[in-house]
């Protein structure tokens, strides 16, 4: 089958500028789209401020949420402290057992999948799998996560155009209400204990962490795993090879995130009038750093349109670059890594039946970001049917 | 196969014989503190960073682009930073010590 190389949109911009000027919600934005560019500005948060409630992410979220999401809304030095408190949780994945329980779940997805003639990727398994993955993130029981499954691929922005946020919000209030008469070892429960500088933090706060950890840790999630299974489909020598050296799970992995580059750009507001490479933005506006763009900048990546799973070094920066950077990223890896694992282990070839795409319609360009729907056929590589 | 020996930042040394691959993979394999290699050696995470001690920067080398690119925009970096990952143990560097950054 040939082996379909992925368009990046932003490859003529960045031949001429580091910056392309273009507009969202109707405002100018001066988008970074070259890798040493995104790098350097992502570092620079005096000239390019994350202080900006509902702002870092493009489109902004005044109609979608009430809270300011933290720690991704504050700079430093303030940052650090938000950051620490939630450190523990995010270090999870690092342990062995939480590696296993991931791989486990995988396995009884892909069990699961099999016994049926086709499976729709994203919500049959996508959805389930970054839901009940995120209740080992957060410390939850597994049953909550089928609440979170009814939310779609995103909380906020989900296709059917209804959005769950306020739904969500209500939700996770409870939740802080329930761990403050009786806390335990989740998530809610470390916020409600927890000590800002010796205060402990308001209920806003409070709510403002949960937000980015279902909003934040869901479409990314589930867009990385459609993704893999849409790549293998259209490549599958890849699966062959890693199943061949099981070390090339670990590149893969990598290659995944900059291939699919999950989130497309996040905002930074400039505090004073600057000028971006030359392009001038008024103090209040805001700069994109688009992770996408960076991440397929040939002067860093040789043929940044091909997936290839042995890619060394692959500086990718699809978790974002510097203080903020994404704590997701163990979970993510675990995630991934466990399903390329148990992919090579269970399935010899993925064929897909139908798809649509997912398409981000901007006004200077389209990004293809993951599927709505991507319906496949799984084959076991057991060479005889379960006789169980 | 060779020694090498991590210097973690309260001063514990934690050498290692026989050991191949990188100083990253190393350390992650015997579980020297504060390195993470979280992106398992592809130079997109820097939780692998060490010091090179000063006898050892000629053997050991001068990091590539994509490896200084990193390294520049990390903070607490010097002349002597190496990502572990990109550092493989050779023979050559037998009885090599590092110290070990704090991620
Ligand atoms: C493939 C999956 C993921 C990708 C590509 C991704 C991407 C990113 C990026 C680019 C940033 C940087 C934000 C900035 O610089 O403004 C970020 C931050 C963040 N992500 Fe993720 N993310 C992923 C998964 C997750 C998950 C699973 C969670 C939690 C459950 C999560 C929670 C967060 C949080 C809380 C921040 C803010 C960190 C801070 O400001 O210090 N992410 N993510
Ligand atoms: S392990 Fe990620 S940069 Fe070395």
């Amino acid at each position: 089958m040939p082996e379909c190389p992925y368009r990046d949109p932003f490859k003529e911009a960045r031949r001429k500028s580091p910056v392309l000027e273009t507009e969202f919600d109707g405002e100018p934005v001066a988008m970074l789209v070259g890798h040493k560019a995104v790098r350097t500005a992502a570092r620079d948060h005096a000239t390019f401020s994350s202080d900006a409630p509902f702002r870092v992410p493009i489109p902004r979220e005044e109609d979608v949420r009430t809270v300011r999401q933290y720690p991704l809304e504050v700079d430093p030095p303030v940052h650090a402290e938000y950051r620490r408190l939630i450190d523990p949780f995010f270090r999870r994945p690092l342990e062995p057992a939480y590696v296993q329980r991931i791989e486990n779940l995988i396995e009884e997805l892909l069990v699961d999948a099999l016994k049926r003639d086709s499976i729709e990727i994203v919500r049959q398994f996508a959805i389930p799998l970054q839901s009940r993955a995120l209740t080992y993130l957060l410390n939850m029981p597994e049953s909550e996560a089928e609440i979170w499954i009814t939310w779609g691929t995103h909380v906020f922005r989900d296709e059917s155009g209804v959005s769950k946020g306020a739904e969500m919000e209500a939700y996770t209030n409870s939740l802080f209400d329930q761990a403050e008469s009786d806390p335990g070892d989740d998530f809610f429960s470390a916020l409600v204990k927890a000590r800002f500088d010796g205060r402990p933090l308001t209920r806003e706060e409070m709510q403002g962490y949960a937000n980015i950890a279902f909003a934040g840790g869901r479409d990314t999630i589930i867009n990385s795993v459609a993704t893999a299974f849409g790549l293998l489909a259209d490549q599958p020598s890849a699966l062959i090879a890693m199943r061949a050296n099981p070390k090339l799970i670990i590149t893969a992995s990598e290659e995944l995130f900059r291939f699919a580059s999950p989130v497309t750009h996040l905002a930074r507001i400039c505090p004073v009038d600057t000028s971006v490479h030359g392009v001038d933005v008024p103090a209040g506006n805001l700069v994109s750093l688009n992770w996408a763009a960076a991440n397929f900048d040939d002067s860093v990546f040789d043929d940044p349109e091909q997936f290839q799973i042995d890619r060394k070094p692959n500086p990718h920066i699809a978790f974002g670059k510097g203080v903020h950077n994404c704590p997701g990223a163990a979970h993510a890896r675990v995630i991934i890594r466990g399903l390329f694992k148990k992919l090579t282990e269970m399935i010899s070839a993925i064929t897909i039946v139908s798809e649509r795409r997912k398409v981000e319609k901007e006004a200077d360009y389209e990004r293809v970001n993951a599927y709505h729907e991507l319906t496949v056929k799984l084959e076991s590589s057991a060479s005889s049917p379960d006789c169980k | 196969m060779a020694k090498v020996t991590f210097v973690t930042t309260d001063g514990t040394e934690v050498s290692i014989s026989d050991a191949n691959g990188s100083l990253m993979e190393i350390a992650t394999a015997n579980g020297v503190d504060e390195i993470e290699g979280a992106c398992g050696g592809v130079c997109a995470c820097c939780t692998c960073h060490v010091k090179i001690r000063p006898e050892w920067l000629g053997k050991v080398g001068k990091a590539e682009e994509a490896e200084q690119d990193m390294l520049d925009e990390e903070d607490g970096t010097d002349e002597r930073s190496r990502l572990g990952c990109q550092v493989e143990l050779t023979d050559d560097l037998d009885g090599l010590v590092v110290d070990v950054v704090p991620l």
